[in-house]
């Protein structure tokens, strides 16, 4: 796992990592989030010969919704997205994506939209000729679009997308597959290769897409900062499971922070689960989920970041044993 | 789809379309040249003027000669240059994640891939094909050598075949190694392998070889049209297929070892054999297996089917693997 960005190492002595909470996020996965979903998995797992890519994994994200999929390196998040958009196939568990299990045929493929990590598009070619390609390939293609959008983004039409820069490939492949007008998104890691400000550029076009439209979104990165911009709904990957899924403000709100002196916390163990402890020579700091108030006075509570959540579900998945 | 292989391919497209073209020209203009001196060499022969000069003639330019034999290695170019990227490069850049992508399954995407590919190389194979093949033609009628493995490969319609196969063998190969060099590498060295083996092992059983025995004192025997020789030799009184007489004395094919006394070589020069070798002689019989010229086309079709039926399995294990695997 890399660090995330200007965060202290989770791992170091000073943090420690509750063991043991991990069962309680087993019941959590199925109570995602209400509303029609556009995608709902149930034990979907895929393994590749012995590695595991993917266990167990129950989600579903509403229509409608921005979802950030979060997780460490190898925690699965682009196998998720390849099995939803019926690249890759499942060994076990069943899912629905808009509404049909992902299959090779016409009408599926149209209302899905994937753009991989490394940005596939023909080196070769020109924009133009990736507009004429989507306009050969689809039944909807909003060819217009992308000449607009990639026009009023200075970036050449005409031009081999080899000789473009990483962040106009990124933008091409954007404008291309909105064009194709789908029903649900599937972006990995779309913006990871990119500067902060063709970054920016980018979630704004998707953000404005969306709002036009109405289409789902999941994307996954490692960019909290970035996703917080954008996303409203959240699922955490670790471990090639699912630790967390469902509204990021709801979720949010389950949780708290709280500060206290370095004491016993079983009576607080015994109320909340306890995610993350953080102890310096005078204070404890706890990440619980439960939001029902601490009986101990001694303990401040306060409202918990989606970075900080993050990292303290991260911090959890990297810590080293599980008592038997 | 149709148009997203065009503009894939269209610079190969033109490529191979100069190529053919400039080989048209070549050969025609050549081409007639050697049917002129061939009719005008047969014409001679038939006023008497001496058929000796027929024997003689050397027909087309070394140049031309040479490019017509090599022809003999155009049809594995379609299966490097076009085949074995077509699906490899596509995996190798990530690029299948795109095209499949688009509202278009993958087994349409496959198939109008391959399907544009297989008919570039049958018109590949087919258009050389007829070109060497008109080109050959007083040549071989010369020659007698239409049959003989190295000029049987390069006319009617076994060259399609090889194209066909050839293309097969690279999608197969890039479909399964993901990866372009070693997919053409594997092509290439498939290719020769499978053209190797169906040559020397295969093709000379396709049917029961004809055999023709004859005096050794005689003038032999030598089929009226282009035969395929499979083996010759001299049958001693034994039955026994005697050694080629390689390195040592012989008279009449037959290793002096075989024969009396008689027929060493104070024999050799005289216009008159001394009778008790002339006798020993009379034992041994000279024999020639070939497949005759009528045995022609049947052996071009079962070699185009045998190549054709390889291809069409390599296009199914392709499909397997494309349709089955994850992208």
């Amino acid at each position: 796992m890399t660090p995330l960005h200007g965060v202290p190492d989770l791992r170091s002595p000073d943090h420690e990592v509750l063991a043991g909470s991990r069962e309680a996020t087993g019941p959590r996965e199925a109570q995602c989030a209400p509303g029609k979903p556009a995608i709902a998995t149930n034990g979907l797992s895929k393994r590749y010969r012995k590695v595991s890519a993917l266990t167990d994994c129950t989600v579903n994200v509403p229509e409608g919704r921005i979802a950030a999929l979060i997780g460490p390196n190898g925690a699965g998040k682009t196998t998720l997205l390849r099995l939803l958009a019926g690249l890759a196939v499942p060994t076990a568990g069943e899912m629905t994506v808009n509404g049909s299990t992902p299959r090779q045929d016409r009408a599926f493929l149209a209302d899905i939209g994937f753009l991989a990590q490394e940005i596939p598009l023909y080196r070769r070619m020109s924009a133009a000729d990736h507009i004429r390609v989507g306009a050969h390939l689809n039944p909807r293609w909003d060819g217009a679009s992308v000449r607009e959008r990639l026009t009023a983004l200075n970036i050449p039409l005409d031009r081999a997308v080899a000789k473009l820069s990483g962040g106009q490939r990124a933008q091409v492949a954007l404008a291309l597959i909105l064009a194709k007008q789908p029903r649900l998104l599937l972006l990995d890691e779309p913006v990871a290769a990119l500067d902060p400000l063709a970054r920016r550029n980018f979630l704004g076009v998707l953000a404005d897409a969306v709002a036009a439209t109405g289409l789902t979104v999941v994307m996954s990165s490692h960019l909290v900062a970035d996703l917080e911009r954008v996303c409203d709904h959240l699922v955490l990957l670790a471990s090639s499971r699912v630790q967390l899924c469902g509204d990021i403000e709801e979720v949010l709100a389950e949780h708290q922070i709280l500060v206290g002196p370095r004491k016993d916390i079983t009576a607080i163990q015994r109320s909340h689960s306890v995610i993350q402890v953080i102890r310096t020579p005078r204070q404890i700091t706890l990440l619980v989920r439960g939001n029902a108030p601490i009986a101990d006075p001694a303990f401040q509570a306060s409202e918990v970041s989606l970075e900080e959540l993050v990292l303290a579900y991260l911090g959890q998945d990297a810590s080293p044993a599980l008592p038997p | 789809m149709t148009w997203l292989v065009w503009r894939q391919h269209r610079a190969q497209f033109y490529v191979g379309a100069a190529l053919l073209a400039a080989l048209a020209v070549l050969i025609v203009i050549t081409g007639v040249q050697v049917a002129d001196q061939y009719h005008a060499a047969q014409a001679a022969c038939a006023a008497g003027h001496g058929c000796r000069q027929l024997g003689g003639l050397f027909l087309g330019s070394h140049v031309v000669g040479f490019l017509v034999i090599s022809t003999l290695g155009a049809p594995v170019l379609v299966g490097l240059f076009l085949g074995a990227p077509l699906l490899a490069a596509e995996y190798e850049t990530g690029t299948t994640q795109f095209a499949w992508m688009q509202s278009v399954t993958r087994k349409r995407w496959l198939a109008v891939k391959v399907g544009w590919m297989l008919l570039a190389a049958a018109v590949w194979g087919g258009v050389i094909s007829v070109l060497v093949t008109w080109w050959s033609g007083p040549d071989n009628a010369q020659q007698l050598d239409a049959f003989k493995p190295g000029r049987f490969d390069l006319m009617g319609t076994v060259p399609v075949a090889y194209a066909l196969f050839a293309m097969a063998l690279g999608i197969a190969a890039g479909a399964l190694l993901r990866r372009v060099l070693p997919a053409i590498a594997v092509t290439l060295a498939g290719f020769i392998a499978a053209r190797a083996v169906i040559t020397l092992l295969l093709r000379p059983h396709y049917m029961s070889a004809v055999t023709v025995f004859y005096k050794v004192t005689g003038a032999g025997y030598t089929p009226p049209a282009s035969y395929w020789q499979v083996a010759q030799g001299v049958i001693g009184p034994n039955g026994q297929i005697l050694p080629q007489p390689n390195g040592v004395d012989y008279l009449d094919g037959i290793p002096l070892a075989y024969l009396p006394g008689s027929c060493a070589a104070p024999a050799r020069g005289a216009a008159t054999l001394p009778a008790s070798c002339s006798q020993a002689l009379a034992h041994f019989r000279g024999f020639l297996t070939y497949q005759p010229a009528s045995r022609y086309w049947a052996f071009q079709g079962i070699e185009t089917g045998i190549f054709l039926a390889l291809a069409a399995a390599l296009i199914a294990a392709t499909a397997f693997v494309v349709l089955r695997r994850d992208a």
